[in-house]
This record gives structure tokens, C-alpha cells and sequence, in this order.
């Protein structure tokens, strides 16, 4: 794999040449919180955040997108789309963020039905991302084999190792960017960095505070759908706020719904949902064939562990750890998947 | 190749709209390019998603049968702010339409085999184009004799009078047995439910597919006597519903276990439905 250097005086510069060219998106905060935002340059970006409080993931499946526009008149109907998607930079995904994007790919670029909105998103967006400095108590990406300098799912990945980021460059999209900017992507010496960048992967990969076992956790929930563990207290607690959805990079709920403007014209739009309230499945007639916290609890870990597996081949967590630290109630995926554990082996 | 447009409706015209109970409608229509409608390809069983523009999209089953000609037919109930907007629709007007769209009726598997229908109240729509498609000229001889077990809680109630009582039942091997919850000075067939009324034909399970839809209450009572006449999980065909968004797999609401309902549904044998949670 080829390898570059980046010197971090020189970051200023390439973000702000960046925004010139792309749509650049990267970390802002906003009073207390970090969010992903398009920026004019790097006097807006943040670089002081472990983890940004909502997931990237709206850079390809916005919190709220327009489909089209239509103009019906009863009788004339008429349907205009956006045009085509900016050319962007996402920079700053940090390494379970990127991983998320590509568990979402098999479900916006399915076999039969794809996904025009998210996939030219993705086909115009290069993702740069940036290795975690710092392990929070909630993460625990290493548990679905991610970790804090992995680049799955980054076109580059940074990682900062003393007054340079050594930049690897993992796809050929990455490789025409940093070509483009050649001045500024260096690749002398680069190789020798690559050791560098090990060490610091081994001395993050001790600092995981949760220990996550996830032995016989698919097994038991392959056979089990109805377990007396979900009746215990977790549910109880559960507010229904759909906070943990929200915020999660491969949750890929949304609902879709018209807003009218005048008489006639009017748009589509789609945004992300939760299955975490009631009406997400509330049919009409009053149906609902998960009426409870309990039912939506189970069906959010089931999706995490189970479901998206045995769709996509793929993990349905990456362990980010945002629904822990956002959960006004404290529901734990990681005392989940241990329970879960401990159920399967006490089976 | 994935379909990259695949949130996108196109427009149709209705070209007849017949009222078949106080609130219950077919639509007829075809899609504005006829290029569209050439290639359309739907199978028995499929749905499609309706927009109706200002409330948003609906699932509904194409009720018609492709044999039928170069048409959709939508039976739609009215339930709720979607379904009441497309009610006060008129021939002439248009709505959007996309797909088709979930699996199909295992037309291929039944062949050389019986079909016996089990209809309750508007849930003869998404059975009434396998119904067609088995009783058209182009693939009759394929199957046995077709009968169909029809009922619903007055003869008001029933949908699909001219199909029941007029197109179907002078062609050859076929049988129509209606019944009417409760009886009225309409009325002079029988009156009972449904399930008791198959336990009374007693249709045998040989050679033979049951495929029954209807509401729940209907089906609990209705599995038990199949299941006494003999008839296997693998023999019972139906359909699921759940509330939709997207029908592509993508918005995540219509899921039962690994499975969602829009694209590996909404046609499941028993045998398949005992395999997944009850969570439906
Ligand atoms: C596979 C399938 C086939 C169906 N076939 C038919 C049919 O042939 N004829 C018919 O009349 N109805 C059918 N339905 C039910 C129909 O989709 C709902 O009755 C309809 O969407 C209600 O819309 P509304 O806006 O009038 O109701 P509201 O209660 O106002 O619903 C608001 C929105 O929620 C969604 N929604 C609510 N209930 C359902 C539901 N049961 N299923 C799916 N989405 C829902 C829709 O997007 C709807 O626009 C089918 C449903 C499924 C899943
Ligand atoms: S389930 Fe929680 S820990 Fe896992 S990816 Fe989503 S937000 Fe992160
Ligand atoms: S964040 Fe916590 S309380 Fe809110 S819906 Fe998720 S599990 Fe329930
Ligand atoms: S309706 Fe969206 S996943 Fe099935």
C-alpha cells in the first residue's frame, strides 16, 4: 500500500484548498457538541474531538433530504430532481465511522434496487479519514474488528504521529487526491512512518476499557428469538426518545413524506426515523406488530447483532460507543452483548 | 443492474374507478408512458407503492393479473389520510405509481396442481391476480380445478361482485362458494364465516394449494380446519402485511426477524411464517 506525509503546519492549508475545490466536510463544534458540517476552511474545522457527537453519516443519508420536487395539478403531473451531487470531501471520519459507511453500502446499493441519492453521494465523496489519538470508556470498536487506526472505509486515513500525519492511501480515489495536492502530500519518507503508526495502533489497543465478549452471542439469538432476558429491566427504562438511532453511523431508518407549497407544487422528502417509537410500525386500522418498548428494544439489538449479519454478511454495530454516552437512561449495548453472553453460556 | 430510480414514481391516469362497498374502490390505470406500462412485468402477488402528491405513498397490491391486458388494478380501502385523498379521485385523474415491487405467488410450483382460494372481506385483492392469472386462457390448462371461498360480514360487503358473480363462475372447472356473515333481503346464498363454510366444502388436500388472505381473525380460525383436512404448511400460501415506507429494503420498518416484507414478501407459505418470529 502506498503511504504519504502530511506535516501538520501544512493542514491549514490543504483543508482550506479543500473547501476551494470540494464541497469539504469536516468537524465543527457547536456549543458543546461535534457535528459533521460543510465549512468554507480550516478556521471552522475542530480537530480537538474524539468522537463527534453525530456520525458522518449524513454526508451520504442526510437527516433530512429531498427526493424531488413535483408540481400536480390533478390532472398534469410533474416530477423535477436535484441535480447532480457536488464533488466532496469528507475529512475527519474517524476509523468506526468510515467502517460504518461501508456496512450501509449493501443496503442503499442493493442487487435489484439501488439507490441514486446515496450512491452518488458516495461515488462523488472522498473520505479522509483520521485515526483516534484517544480511546473513550464507551468505545469498543475492536470488538467487531475495527479499531482506533483502522481504514476501512477511508479513501486516505490520517494518523498523527509527532508533527506529520502519515497518510495511507488506500483506494485509487484517495491516490488521484492526493496526487492532485502533491505539494502537500509528501511521499518522501513516508515508508518509514509506517512503523510509527503500529506502535501507536498497539498502544491504543490497550487502552479499551470495556471489555465485549461476543462468543455465542449470534448462535443464541440464530435460535432464540423469544428470550426471558428481554423481559428484564433494560427495556423498562427505555424512554423511546430514539436518541440511540439518531446518532448511530448504521442505523439507515428514515420515513419518506410530501410537504406542499401553494396549490399545486410541493416536495418529497425523506429523513431518518427510529424504530425506537411506536408509530415507526403502526399500521392503519391500529395494528402494531411491535407494541412495546420491549418488542423495539429487542428489535434494535437484533438488527445490531443478528439481522444485519445475516443479510449482509456485515456487523450492524462498529462500536462506537454514541448510544452509550447519549442514552438518557443508560441502556449499555456492551452489558447487553455481555448478558447476552452469559445467557448463551449458562444455556 | 440495480434499478438506481427506484424512489421515483411515474405518473398514471385512471381510467375507471368501480365502487365495490361503501368504502372500498378499484382503480384502473395505466401509466402515461406507454413504455412504462410495456415493460411494467408484474407478476401475481407483487405491489406497488401509490403516491398520492401532498400525502405521501402507500403499498397496495396489484390486484389485476398481467393477463389481463396492459392496465394496473388497485383495490384500496379507506383508512386513513392517503387512501381517503385517493377515494375522492376521479377517471381522468392522476397519481404516481412505482415498482413492481416484493415476491410473487409460486405460479411456477402450483402448476398441474388445484387451487383452492380462501377470501375474507377486502383481502380477496392481493389473491385476485393469481386468481385471474391461473383462470386465463393463456395459462389454465397449467392448473387443476380453481375454486374460490369468498366471504365477508354482508353482501354489501363483498368485493369483486362481478368477478364472483358473473366472469367467474360460467368457466370450466371452477367453483364459487360465497357467504355472508350476516344475512339481509340482498342476500339469499349462505350465511356463516368462512372457516366454517371450507370445514362444510371440505376441499381434500391432494394435489392441491390453499392460498387464504384475510384479516387475522379469519386466518386463526381458518388454519386449524385446513390443517384437520390434511393440508401441509408447505400447501398454505398467504400474504403478510406490515407498514411500509420505502418497499426497496432500504427504510427498515417492515422487517420480520432477518426477513423484510417489501422485498423477500409479502407471499410466505405456513411453513416459512413458523420459521420466523411471530412478530407480525
Ligand atoms: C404488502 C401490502 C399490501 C397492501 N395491499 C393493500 C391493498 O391492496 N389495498 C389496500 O387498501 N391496502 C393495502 N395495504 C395497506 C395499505 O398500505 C394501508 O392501508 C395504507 O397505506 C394506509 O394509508 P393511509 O395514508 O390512508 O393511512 P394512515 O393511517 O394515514 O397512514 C399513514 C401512512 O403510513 C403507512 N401505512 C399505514 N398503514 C400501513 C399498512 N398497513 N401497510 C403499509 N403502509 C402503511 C403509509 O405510508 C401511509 O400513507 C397493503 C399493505 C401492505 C404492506
Ligand atoms: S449501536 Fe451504538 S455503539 Fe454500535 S455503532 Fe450504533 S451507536 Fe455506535
Ligand atoms: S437512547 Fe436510550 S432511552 Fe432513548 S430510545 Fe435509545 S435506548 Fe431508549
Ligand atoms: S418498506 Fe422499507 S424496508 Fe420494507
Amino acid at each position: 500500500m502506498e503511504a504519504r506525509i502530511v506535516k501538520k503546519g501544512q493542514l491549514s492549508e490543504l483543508l482550506d484548498k479543500l473547501a476551494q475545490e470540494y464541497d469539504l466536510v469536516a468537524p465543527v463544534q457547536e456549543e458543546t457538541l461535534t457535528f459533521f458540517r460543510k465549512v468554507s476552511g480550516a478556521k471552522d474545522v475542530f480537530l480537538e474531538y474524539t468522537n463527534s457527537d453525530v456520525s458522518p453519516k449524513g454526508c451520504f443519508l442526510p437527516q433530512n433530504e429531498k427526493t424531488f420536487n413535483y408540481t400536480y395539478t390533478g390532472d398534469s403531473l410533474e416530477i423535477v430532481k436535484p441535480g447532480d451531487e457536488k464533488k466532496t470531501v469528507l475529512f475527519g471520519a474517524r476509523p468506526c465511522d468510515a467502517r460504518a459507511i461501508t456496512t450501509l453500502d449493501p443496503v442503499f446499493e442493493g442487487e435489484k434496487f439501488g439507490d441514486e441519492y446515496y450512491s452518488s453521494k458516495r461515488e462523488n465523496t472522498v473520505i479522509i479519514g483520521l485515526s483516534c489519538s484517544k480511546v473513550l470508556s464507551t468505545c469498543f470498536c475492536y470488538a467487531f474488528d475495527g479499531g482506533p487506526c483502522d481504514g476501512t472505509g477511508s479513501d486516505l486515513l490520517f494518523t498523527e504521529i509527532g508533527d506529520k500525519y502519515y497518510v495511507e492511501v488506500n483506494t485509487e480515489k484517495g491516490k488521484v487526491l492526493a496526487d492532485k495536492y502533491s505539494q502537500i502530500f509528501s511521499s518522501q519518507g513516508a515508508d518509514q512512518l509506517a512503523k510509527g503508526k503500529e506502535e501507536i495502533a498497539k498502544k491504543l489497543a490497550g487502552e479499551f476499557v470495556r471489555k465485549v465478549d461476543l462468543t455465542g452471542v449470534k448462535e443464541l439469538l440464530d435460535d432464540n428469538f423469544e428470550l426471558p432476558f428481554w423481559n428484564g429491566d433494560d427495556y423498562k427504562k427505555c424512554i423511546g426518545c430514539g436518541t440511540c438511532t439518531y446518532v448511530c453511523p448504521t442505523c439507515h431508518c428514515f420515513d419518506i413524506f410530501d410537504h406542499t407549497i401553494g396549490d399545486f407544487n410541493g416536495a418529497r422528502f425523506r429523513c431518518w426515523d427510529s424504530c425506537m417509537y411506536p408509530e415507526y410500525t403502526l399500521m392503519a386500522g391500529g395494528h402494531n406488530p411491535r407494541p412495546t418498548r420491549k418488542e423495539r428494544v429487542r428489535n434494535r439489538f437484533m438488527h445490531k447483532l443478528k439481522y444485519h449479519l445475516d443479510r449482509y454478511n456485515m456487523v450492524g454495530c462498529v462500536g462506537c460507543g454514541r448510544c452509550i454516552r447519549k442514552c438518557p437512561v443508560n441502556i449499555d449495548i456492551t452489558k447487553i452483548i455481555n448478558d447476552l453472553k452469559e445467557v448463551a453460556q449458562n444455556a | 443492474m440495480p434499478n438506481p430510480t427506484a424512489l421515483t414514481p411515474y405518473p398514471v391516469t385512471i381510467t375507471k374507478i368501480v365502487d365495490e362497498t361503501s368504502d372500498v374502490k378499484t382503480f384502473t390505470v395505466v401509466f402515461d408512458d406507454p413504455e412504462i406500462m410495456e415493460n411494467f412485468g408484474n407478476k401475481p402477488g407483487q405491489v406497488c407503492m401509490l403516491s398520492v402528491f401532498g400525502e405521501g405513498e402507500s403499498t397496495i397490491s396489484i390486484t389485476s393479473a398481467p393477463t389481463r391486458g396492459k392496465f394496473l388494478e388497485f383495490t384500496v380501502k379507506r383508512v386513513g389520510r392517503l387512501t381517503d385523498v385517493l377515494h375522492q379521485m376521479e377517471v381522468g385523474q392522476k397519481f404516481g405509481v412505482r415498482g413492481p415491487y416484493g415476491n410473487w405467488f409460486p405460479f411456477d410450483i402450483m402448476k398441474g396442481k388445484d387451487l383452492f382460494f380462501v377470501g375474507g372481506g377486502f383481502a380477496l385483492a392481493p389473491i385476485r391476480s393469481l386468481i385471474d392469472y391461473a383462470l386465463s386462457d393463456q395459462y389454465r390448462s397449467d392448473y387443476g380445478k380453481v375454486e374460490i371461498l369468498y366471504g365477508s360480514r354482508s353482501y354489501d360487503d363483498l368485493c369483486f361482485k362481478s368477478d364472483l358473480f358473473e366472469r367467474w363462475p360460467g368457466l370450466s372447472n371452477t367453483a364459487i362458494y360465497t357467504t355472508v356473515d350476516r344475512g339481509d333481503e340482498n342476500w339469499k346464498g349462505r350465511v356463516g364465516h368462512v372457516p366454517g363454510y371450507v370445514e362444510e366444502v371440505a376441499p381434500s388436500p391432494e394435489n392441491k394449494f390453499a392460498i387464504i388472505a384475510g384479516p387475522p381473525i379469519m386466518i386463526k380460525f381458518a388454519l386449524p380446519v385446513m390443517e384437520k383436512l390434511g393440508f401441509k404448511d408447505e400447501q398454505i400460501i398467504t400474504t403478510l402485511e406490515m407498514r411500509m415506507k420505502c418497499c426497496l429494503g432500504k427504510c427498515g420498518r417492515c422487517n420480520i426477524g432477518s426477513k423484510f416484507v417489501c422485498v423477500d414478501g409479502p407471499v410466505f407459505s405456513l411453513a416459512q411464517l413458523k420459521n420466523m418470529p411471530q412478530e407480525y
